[in-house]
């Protein structure tokens, strides 16, 4: 009976989690178009309900209608399994993400702010991000076409490289937490702003956000998917739900790579200062996520995009030694700190 | 590479000057999309738009059947038939007047061939149609569209009365006919010289 309750509310956890994830990413979109516009002095979707409210529902629905093509060459049992392979390990990742700090009660339920809280959280969601270069890899073979292919191999060569400075930016906060939870993450912030990582690991965070930009493929990283070269990368060949899975997993990436940057950096559901902790940490979380996802479309208005050689040098020779010696760094100085606070 | 410069790019200070910029463009940017069929946009009183054929004040048409805008137009697609009225003989009119508006450059040069300035350049510039043949347009329509945007019309020229009024005097009493001496001019054969 106490099981049965234990399953049941963590299935409900599961599907409220997803159905706000999934409309974060619905309006994600409008939101990218919006703010994109607004930066290009244009107005962005306007037609559909009130200033295009209504416009992700729209595009859905289209992509829900549209014919399903799977070209005649290519591999039909991966071309079909690629788009969920991307979009499962995107939003498996929310399982762990703590999204406030108090859990519900009610009688004898406890519902908590997060699914579930493993204490290998962040290794489990980079195990995962990585996993979802294997769709994209294997969406862009079997298409059997060369435009998929190309981006195929870009994405694979961008994921492996920047996923190196990406680990080792979070391997920072680790140690500075002495965890791997993102609960003991964020509680190990708490206190105010100058207790966040950021102010300790800036470093860290810039590498970190550059890299979950190019994890994502994102501008001004989005060579896996460069329309003026490859017509549309690795889901050239893609139409109808298909496509729109490719799509939702960019978008779930950009939301999970957000709030893994704010519980490691900004402090989770912390507040800023401890005046201000009346404010429900749920805001807080929910404000610094979309500050960052605003920060990516602002940085996609802006930033034009890179060549695949630059990217690979910048990865390789820039991001990856700043990382190591940041972790060296932070290394030293912890175990001198844990030194003069044992004495 | 000096102090400055290294500074200058570990906090990214030229990607920061464009974010700058984007979010200066985002909060005071000037929207230059224009709605269009909600949002007209204001036409330069140069316009030339589709061309329509103007009345008098008394409401009767201009249009004298010259069929000098005809000779005019470089793309042929004006047609007109002139007839004299009945009611008023020596004064022309065109019997059918037909522009075809698919075939119409807006040049503008029938506006300025028509010695009675009875065609006009209009600001009409929505002449997508599901049914060609109704830019195939009539002097009806043509008057149409010029009432439309020509509301202010032009006096009716007042010699014009003069010679109405003429007429209508003399239609009862027969017109009066010059008299044309008639000479006779031998006609010199051929051969006779």
């Amino acid at each position: 009976m106490e099981l049965g309750i234990t399953i049941l509310v963590t299935v409900l956890q599961i599907a409220a989690v997803l159905g706000v994830v999934l409309t974060h990413v619905a309006y994600l979109t409008y939101a990218e178009r919006k703010i994109l516009s607004d930066m290009q002095d244009r107005l962005g979707p306007m037609e559909v309900g009130p200033h295009g409210l209504l416009q992700p529902l729209a595009d859905g629905l289209k992509l829900f209608f549209k014919e399903d093509i799977i070209p005649a060459g290519a591999n039909k049992i991966i071309f079909s399994a690629a788009p969920i392979l991307v979009l499962v390990p995107a939003l498996i990742g929310f399982a762990v993400v703590p999204f406030g700090r108090d859990s519900l009660q009610i009688g004898a339920i406890e519902i908590t702010p997060y699914i579930t809280d493993i204490n290998i959280g962040l290794l489990y969601i980079l195990a995962f991000s990585s996993l979802g270069a294997y769709g994209i890899l294997l969406g862009g073979w079997a298409s059997n076409s060369k435009y998929s292919l190309l981006g195929g191999l870009r994405s694979a060569a961008q994921v492996i490289s920047y996923e190196l400075p990406l680990g080792l930016a979070l391997v920072g906060p680790i140690l500075l937490s002495e965890s791997l939870s993102l609960t003991d993450m964020t509680v190990a912030q708490g206190g105010g702003i100058w207790r966040w990582f950021i102010v300790s690991q800036p470093v860290a965070f810039v590498i970190y956000m550059i890299c979950a930009i190019a994890e994502t493929n994102r501008l001004p990283f989005d060579l896996p998917e460069a329309e003026s070269e490859l017509v549309a990368g690795f889901f050239t060949e893609y139409s109808g739900m298909r496509f729109s899975f490719f799509f939702l997993a960019e978008y779930a990436n950009m939301i999970l790579v957000s709030c893994i940057a704010v519980v490691a950096f900004l402090g989770g559901w912390q507040a800023p200062l401890p005046a201000l902790e009346f404010i429900p940490p749920i805001v807080w979380f929910l404000a610094k996520v979309y500050f960052l996802l605003f920060f990516y479309i602002w940085l996609r208005a802006t930033v034009p995009r890179l060549r695949f050689d630059q990217l690979m040098a910048f990865g390789w020779k820039v991001m990856l030694p700043i990382a190591l010696v940041n972790v060296l760094l932070t290394s030293i100085v912890k175990y001198f700190l844990n030194q003069w606070a044992e004495k | 590479m000096t102090g400055k410069e290294l500074f200058k790019k570990a906090v990214f200070y030229e990607i920061l000057q464009g974010l700058g910029l984007t979010f200066k463009h985002m909060l005071f940017g000037k929207t230059m999309t224009e709605q269009y069929p909600r949002e007209k946009p204001s036409l330069p009183d140069g316009w030339r738009g589709a061309i329509v054929q103007l009345r008098y004040d008394d409401g009767s048409e201009k249009c004298v059947g010259c069929a000098l805008c005809e000779a005019a137009c470089p793309s042929h697609c004006i047609t007109v038939e002139s007839a004299e009225r009945e009611d008023m003989p020596q004064k022309r009119y065109s019997k059918r007047y037909t522009l075809d508006m698919t075939r119409c450059v807006f040049c503008g040069f029938c506006v300025q061939a028509c010695p009675v300035t009875a065609l006009a350049s209009s600001k009409e510039y929505e002449l997508a149609t599901t049914d060609k043949r109704e830019l195939i347009m009539e002097m009806d329509d043509l008057l149409k569209l010029g009432d439309k945007y020509f509301p202010i019309r032009e006096k009716r020229p007042q010699y014009t009365e003069d010679r109405f009024n003429f007429f209508k005097q003399n239609k009862a009493s027969g017109f009066p006919v010059a008299h044309v001496p008639v000479v006779n001019v031998p006609i010199a054969k051929k051969g006779a010289a």
